[in-house]
């Protein structure tokens, strides 16, 4: 699974993009728990920031697979 | 609806719907960068944006506004990257029938934007930081560029401005604006027959000698009636006939007795002015791109049309650069020379309907640029910024500089053409800017030459070309590398070439009306040759 990193989570990761191995039909929590063992800064993002499946908002319901493409997105500030 | 998203890292240009919808309400937003970001100053921000999601969510939000508020049509436009102050970051237009759901669904889209869509302010960049930046860019775009030539550099200003948005104004405080609609005639000119004499009228070829005089006709009076032979009516200078097919004999050429005349000396002329002998109703009497002169309003006005479409008044501001300037009323200190090149900017933008602001700038960058913050508004909403001197290469010569930092890109800044061979030319989104050398004679041609044409294009005006015309004179020139450009005297019989030294004469301005074009390694031109020249 492909995870990118935006804004303030990028510079907490120091870096853009990660790779990451998950088994099928993982949930959102299972996720975040991954992620911040790899980058253990991200841990205070989890309030604020949201994941985004393959160019979607992931809500708590949202299954992910290990093809998917894993966004994280801190608050956003566009216009 | 119809939905248009576009994410890019290049200048917001375009504007509007691609395609027309009949809407009934058009509303457009642009939200531009300031210079203060969390109480920080700063020259430009940088946007990061995660761009297949960011549209993806933009068009989610606009598709379920649409089911709340029906429009026809939404565009908008993101920028990321790093934009310059004053810049536009985000652009949206949205086409309803009714203004009510156009604005509703902007602003609601706005909101949920900054809610939901993945861009994000990263960082404001302060000045330093982004002049370096510029630099490196801008050293992309012109830096190694040979000096352009003179019709190649005509070729970029042309390209690179447009016409700026039309206005329609009263009639009276047209003068000088640019007509931008065709104007037809509303009715025939003039609008019926009348009368050019104080005289008396009769049907054309009425043989008669003598006629019954049967009305007097005065300039606004309408008394049509059909005039049967031996007939006669009084009339006034411009009073118009009681019908077709008359003649007016002149009173002078008449006896007159009681009601009666007769006709002592025959004339050529039937003093009369036609109907429609002018102009014919619907035919057209003007085109766009005119520029409306005293001649001009005067016909408008008899076209019956009051509120004429017109180009916008340019707003210019004008720097003086150079610390051995001092004003004209001061006296100058070894090594200073008065400025002239305020009162020539002045009076060379008469033409062009112009607000003007003008100001001197010290010669020290930093001083310099805190003097434009004071000025920021007009600077930002200014079409056109000229900056005198300074354009050279020399350690104290900013313009460049100056122009990067107000976020223009340089288009040019040297033309293999003489007098004025720096000449510096920027745009910034649809702003331009040129930095003019500040030698009199220099300023004076570059201004003519290509200042004038940028004005021209901006208004929607037709550009001005090169005459032929022949030299009265022999014009003694040695063969330079550069196309020269020779301060001449134009009048009936021709041109007169002007005795000029250098770039820094100003003497010859005085009568100078005319720049004869010379080619490049041409030597002297005898009197009696054609050459190409430019009026002023």
């Amino acid at each position: 699974m492909r995870v990118l990193f935006f804004a303030q989570a990028k510079d907490a990761a120091e870096t853009s993009e990660l790779e990451m191995n998950i088994s099928d039909d993982v949930g959102l929590e299972e996720i975040w728990e991954k992620i911040v063992a790899e980058k253990p800064k991200l841990a205070a993002f989890r309030k604020t920031t949201r994941l985004a499946r393959n160019g979607e908002y992931a809500d708590a319901k949202t299954k992910f697979s290990d093809d998917d493409e894993v966004a994280l997105i801190p608050p956003v500030s566009g216009g | 609806m119809n939905i248009e998203i576009q994410i890019t890292n290049q200048p917001i240009q375009s504007r509007g719907l691609s395609e027309d919808y009949s809407a009934g309400a058009i509303a457009e937003f642009s939200g531009i960068v300031r210079d203060l970001e969390n109480g920080e100053k700063i020259s430009a921000l940088e946007y990061e944006g995660y761009s297949p999601m960011a549209e993806n969510e933009m068009r989610r939000i606009l598709e379920s506004l649409a089911e709340k508020f029906p429009c026809f049509a939404a565009r908008v436009i993101h920028r990321i990257g790093i934009i310059p102050v004053g810049e536009t970051a985000i652009y949206v237009c949205i086409a309803a029938e009714h203004r009510g759901e156009a604005f509703a669904l902007l602003a609601e889209f706005m909101n949920r934007l900054k809610q939901d869509v993945p861009i994000w302010k990263r960082r404001g960049i302060v000045a330093a930081v982004y002049d370096r930046r510029q630099q490196r860019e801008s050293s992309k775009t012109d830096a190694g560029r040979a000096p352009l030539q003179l019709n190649d550099a005509l070729a970029e200003i042309s390209s690179r401005c447009q016409p700026l948005p039309s206005v329609r104004i009263r009639l009276e405080e047209s003068f000088g604006r640019v007509l931008r609609e065709t104007v037809c005639a509303p009715e025939d000119l003039p609008p019926f027959d009348c009368s050019t004499r104080d005289g008396y009228a009769t049907l054309q070829n009425d043989a008669a000698e003598t006629f019954q005089i049967v009305d007097t006709i005065h300039a606004a009076d309408w008394k049509p009636r059909q005039l049967k032979s031996r007939e006669a009516v009084r009339v006034a200078t411009g009073a118009p006939l009681p019908c077709e097919n008359l003649r007016v004999v002149m009173q002078e050429n008449v006896e007159r007795d009681g009601d009666k005349i007769k006709i002592v000396r025959v004339e050529n002329s039937e003093n009369v002015r036609r109907r429609g002998e002018e102009i014919k109703a619907e035919q057209i009497l003007l085109h766009a791109g005119n520029r409306i002169n005293i001649g001009v309003s005067a016909l408008l006005a008899t076209a019956g049309c009051a509120s004429p479409l017109v180009s916008p008044r340019l707003r210019v501001c004008h720097f003086t650069t150079g610390d051995e300037i001092v004003l004209p009323n001061q006296t100058p200190k070894p090594g200073q020379i008065r400025d002239s090149n305020s009162i020539l900017i002045r009076g060379l933008l008469q033409n062009f309907s112009c607000d003007l602001r003008q100001k001197h700038l010290p010669e020290n960058f930093e001083q310099a640029k805190s003097q434009i913050e004071n000025l920021k508004s007009q600077v930002e909403t200014a079409n056109v910024i000229l900056i005198s001197g300074g354009a050279s290469v020399g350690e104290k010569d900013f313009t460049r500089e100056l122009l990067e930092w107000l976020g223009f890109e340089i288009i040019f800044s040297q033309i293999n053409v003489r007098p004025g061979r720096p000449l510096i030319f920027g745009v910034n989104e649809n702003r331009i800017a040129f930095g003019l050398p500040g030698n009199p004679l220099s300023h004076f041609v570059c201004f003519h030459l290509f200042v004038a044409a940028a004005l021209v294009k901006l208004a929607g005006e037709a550009p001005k070309e090169f005459l032929r015309g022949r030299l009265v004179a022999k014009l003694e020139n040695a063969p330079n590398p550069r196309e020269t450009l020779w301060p001449a005297w134009l009048d009936s019989a021709g041109l007169h070439p002007l005795a000029w030294a250098s770039s820094g004469n100003i003497t010859c301005l005085t009568e100078t009306n005319a720049l004869i074009r010379i080619p490049v390694n041409r030597g002297s031109i005898d009197a009696g040759t054609e050459v190409e020249f430019l009026t002023i």
